[in-house]
């Protein structure tokens, strides 16, 4: 978050009187956390971009490479959203992404971003079973899993990590896999 | 050098067009000491400025998936190009600004470019010569009229053109696919090399597999560097590792010192003076400013491409004395073929982008008769892994899935087929009766089919396509929904066909128009028949060739 956001958003929350009380590295802290928890995408709100960024770094998590959120997926999807798809596609989704926090409500009492990792794990199994033996149209799931491997294989956290960038510059139509 | 040359007009050679073939009249006319104006009807191109092969994806707002919306909006035509992306789509024309009509059951691609250039900087660069199988295919079959030339007047213009642009390949010794001035062949990967072996255990020498001939350099190459295997050679190539007019035959011409480029610079038509039998000029609209004036020649060629440069003569109602300029528009019949898996390999991969794939030479009516059709066509394919690709919709989520990501998947191999099309009166441009472009220039209506020869060999292709990986070993042979929309291909010709008889035909054996002697079409207009090799090679053979005889005279004093 910009620093003039910050001002702006203590301004629009009535907390500039205690802003004096801070000292700079928890005015930074603070930052951050309204970056968090208040960032909203154009076509997500803030807590329909923080599900899918968490959605997407259980589909592909950080482990010793970098993960769905290294890689900026949850931003990706989002303009996909607001600006790629049609506005019926768009809807699919949207109306499909409550069903993680339906989901995680019945099993545990939760949002899906509040939930156990395990309990968000079981979830998405579920829906990625679903959406490969779902029949006529596509399944909203399959799009988010879609556009969570594009999104992370196009970005360079993730060809960096898939050996796919910096490009090699030359040829060879036989090379032995070495990873 | 040109003394001899003395000329009131503002040029002694307006060439129109600033791409394959306009490139090569700008060399070949400033080479032999012609001050000539070149006008283009689109933007300049700054190499520097404008190439963006090495974008990496994350650096394209939408990942290299291209702004739908945008598209849809305003190249809802010319997205359909197999090298449309992203980033190159700036390469094409905008739809709405210029719009043209067809059917509404026949639709036809018209992929167009207008930036200096033209379509040199995104075509796919395979580049193979023709025959005097093809060059007498028309008068073997009764079909359209006779090619005025045949092979040995064509082949030390091949050989011209390939020693300037560099084209690498592999010599085969074909009689009906000539070898060429090659530079070292690109390498086939492991597949591809099973494959060539099974087919010539199977097959022998009818139908064999070679690499690609291809536009793209493996050595140094008049002052041009090597291909590095990037990949996106459609969106530019900062190190002129391919040929493109931008890239080697314009900087010829300017280090002449006789080009004069114009760009922003739309024809309006051709000014021709009755009296003399000549076109003396050339009048343009200026793309930006709308301004219009003319500029004066003593020859001019036409290098628009083959549609365009129809539309030009038609509005400029020049040179249709046999109402053949228009007619005969033919392309190349594709998406006929088959892919086919490969198990095995799984240790090897390909590293780096060949921008190359395999060719597979024509072999139907070549030593034998087949009774379904007449002409043939060729395979253009490649073996490759599918990578990261193949996980978009495959099972799974978590870290078990993310190592999947790192699968390269199963090898496959494709053949796609490029087919002869029959020229036909009846597939014709015209001038639209009402319907004009941004500039108020009347646009074309374009009538094109597919006609039952074509579509009988589209047909063939997925037959033999099947038979060349089944001898290979491949599984799981599925065939492409076919065949392409006519024009698809961009390889379309024929609007101005060279021909013997004033009477049936727009151009002499030097692509000079009958009616207008200071006229020259070079572009794919040209073409008697459509071969099925692709046909830029023999557009640019043809340009030169079509230059040193006009030079040879106005130096006689006969033009």
């Amino acid at each position: 978050m910009e620093r003039r956001e910050l001002i702006q958003w203590l301004v629009a929350t009535a907390g500039l009187p205690w802003l004096e009380s801070l000292a700079p590295h928890d005015l930074l802290a603070l930052g951050r956390d309204v970056h968090r928890r208040g960032a909203t995408g154009r076509a997500l709100g803030a807590h329909a971009l923080q599900t899918v960024t968490l959605a997407a770094e259980r589909i592909i998590p950080a482990t010793d490479t970098p993960g769905a959120t290294d890689a900026g997926v949850g931003a990706f999807i989002d303009k996909m959203l607001a600006d790629w798809h049609t506005p019926a596609e768009r809807d699919r989704f949207l109306a499909g992404l409550p069903e993680l926090d339906a989901r995680c409500r019945a099993r545990a009492g939760k949002d899906f971003v509040d939930c156990a990792a395990a309990d968000q794990v079981a979830v998405l199994t579920a829906l990625d079973d679903e959406a490969r033996s779902a029949t006529s149209r596509e399944h909203w799931f399959a799009r988010l899993k879609y556009l969570t491997v594009y999104g992370y294989c196009t970005s360079e956290p993730g060809m960096r990590a898939l050996g796919l960038f910096p490009v090699p510059w030359r040829y060879d139509g036989c090379a032995p896999v070495t990873r | 050098m040109m003394a001899v040359l003395q000329s009131r007009a503002d040029f002694d050679a307006i060439v129109v067009g600033s791409g394959m073939t306009g490139g090569w009249a700008a060399k070949e006319l400033t080479e032999l000491g012609l001050r000539t104006l070149v006008l283009e009807a689109g933007r300049p191109i700054v190499p520097e400025r404008d190439y963006v092969e090495h974008t990496p994806p994350w650096e394209m707002p939408f990942r290299g998936l291209g702004d739908r919306r945008a598209t849809l909006a305003r190249q809802s035509t010319q997205r359909n190009s197999v090298s449309f992306d992203e980033l190159s789509h700036v390469f094409w024309t905008d739809d709405v600004d210029n719009p043209y009509s067809t059917p509404a059951d026949r639709p036809f691609h018209w992929f167009r470019a207008r930036q200096v250039g033209g379509k040199s900087i995104i075509w796919g660069r395979q580049v193979y010569r023709w025959s005097d199988l093809d060059f007498e295919a028309n008068q073997r079959d009764g079909v359209a009229v006779d090619w005025t030339i045949r092979y040995a007047d064509l082949a030390p213009w091949y050989d011209h053109v390939e020693r300037f642009i560099g084209v690498s390949g592999q010599i085969e010794g074909l009689a009906h696919l000539p070898d060429g001035q090659f530079l070292p062949p690109m390498d086939l990967n492991c597949v591809e090399r099973h494959v060539r072996e099974r087919m010539r255990e199977r097959f022998g020498r009818e139908r064999i597999l070679t690499i690609g001939r291809v536009a793209n350099l493996t050595t140094t190459h008049n002052g041009r560097a090597a291909c590095h295997y990037c990949g996106p050679c459609h969106r530019g190539c900062i190190t002129r590792s391919y040929f493109s007019s931008v890239n080697a035959t314009l900087p010829a011409a300017r280090a002449t010192g006789r080009l004069t480029l114009r760009p922003y610079s739309i024809v309006r038509g051709l000014v021709y003076d009755s009296s003399r039998n000549r076109i003396t000029g050339v009048r343009i609209v200026d793309a930006q400013t709308k301004a219009e004036r003319e500029y004066t020649g003593r020859i001019v060629f036409l290098c628009a491409s083959a549609l365009e440069s129809a539309r030009i003569l038609l509005n400029s109602r020049v040179g249709n004395s046999s109402d053949q300029v228009g007619r005969n528009i033919m392309d190349h019949i594709k998406w006929g073929g088959a892919t086919g898996q490969f198990d095995g390999w799984s240790d090897r991969r390909e590293i780096g982008d060949r921008p190359n794939g395999i060719y597979v030479p024509r072999f139907r009516n070549v030593s034998s008769r087949h009774s379904g059709f007449i002409r043939g066509y060729g395979f253009q394919g490649a073996a490759d892994r599918p990578g990261w690709r193949s996980a978009l919709r495959a099972p799974g989520i978590g870290a078990a899935f993310k190592q999947r990501l790192n699968d390269l998947g199963p090898w496959s191999m494709s053949f796609w087929g490029f087919g002869e099309m029959l020229p036909s009166a009846d597939n014709r441009a015209t001038i639209h009766p009402t319907l004009v472009d941004k500039w108020g220039i009347p646009s074309l209506h374009i009538d094109c089919r597919w006609g039952e020869n074509d579509l009988a060999i589209h047909r063939d292709m997925n037959v033999t396509a099947a038979e060349l990986l089944e001898a290979a070993g491949a599984t799981n042979i599925d065939h492409p929904n076919g065949p392409s929309t006519p024009g698809g291909t961009n390889h379309e010709m024929g609007t101005a066909r060279m021909g013997r008889d004033p009477k049936t035909s727009v151009l002499n054996s030097w692509n000079q128009a009958w009616d207008v002697p200071n006229l020259f079409v070079t572009d794919g207009a040209a073409m008697t028949s459509s071969g099925c090799q692709n046909p830029s090679l023999t557009y640019m053979a043809l340009t030169a060739r079509a230059c040193h005889h006009a030079v040879d005279l106005l130096k006689r004093k006969e033009l």
